[in-house]
């Protein structure tokens, strides 16, 4: 065991190699997770909203305080996080965007759409 | 299914459900968005066209097929500890199903 290489104990995060394209995966799994967290409050929202006029009225009620608009929009970035990356996926399963340099373009592209677009909502949602 | 299927069926359903789950939401989302402000009335009444219930319906099941398969495999690429993970897929499948038994109970007491 002593012949083996020492643990790396080089860990700055800022200088550690870190492409575009795993940016764009790692935030996949994150958004993913956080749309699956939220499933429950979706289906319970639903619940609510076809419970007659009253119901309803309660639903549009949870929405309103700031805290939970504020969630909605970290949800709204991870469902357009997700879908755009998941349609890069795709094309990239069917052999459209392979060579690194377009995969890393398109990276960039559903990194920052994604998030440009998570901020557009989060202003509409204040 | 033998092993060695598996990996590739899981592969093949992700993709399938995802796109499903894609074109829903975006027809969906650009209704409501299109619509503006719903009233009860109006919104119960656009969810409950048979169309729209069954492809509300799908969508559940693509989002419990999507979700477990996207869950799995994060917990088995993430935990490593043998009972954590077990204790975890199976938080994550109860979860699933309950919420789409639940989901599935609204729709239908929905279109009554």
């Amino acid at each position: 065991m002593s012949s083996q290489q020492p643990a790396p104990v080089f860990l700055n995060l800022f200088r550690i190699r870190f492409p575009v394209a795993a940016v764009t995966s790692i935030a996949h799994r994150i958004s993913g997770v956080l749309l699956f967290l939220f499933f429950p409050f979706l289906v319970w929202l639903l619940d609510l909203s076809l419970q007659g006029p009253d119901g309803y009225a309660r639903a549009i009620a949870l929405l309103q305080p700031l805290w939970v608009r504020m969630g909605l929009a970290l949800i709204a970035w991870s469902l357009l996080h997700h879908l755009l990356s998941g349609i890069r996926f795709l094309l990239i399963d069917i052999g459209a965007g392979v060579s690194l340099r377009v995969a890393r373009r398109t990276a960039w592209i559903v990194n920052l759409t994604g998030l440009l677009l998570g901020l557009a909502c989060l202003w509409w949602l204040l | 299914m033998s092993g060695h299927t598996h990996g590739l069926r899981s592969w093949l359903l992700q993709r399938l459900s995802g796109v499903y789950l894609a074109i829903y939401l975006v027809y969906a989302i650009a209704s409501v968005l299109q619509h503006g402000s719903y009233s009860y009335t109006e919104w119960h009444a656009w969810l409950v066209q048979p169309v729209m219930s069954i492809a509300t319906a799908g969508f559940i099941l693509a989002m419990l097929a999507h979700g477990w398969v996207g869950m799995r495999d994060v917990i088995l690429d993430y935990v490593h500890h043998l009972g954590v993970r077990l204790m975890l897929l199976t938080l994550v499948g109860l979860m699933l199903v309950a919420c789409g038994l639940w989901a599935v109970r609204v729709l239908l007491l929905a279109a009554g």
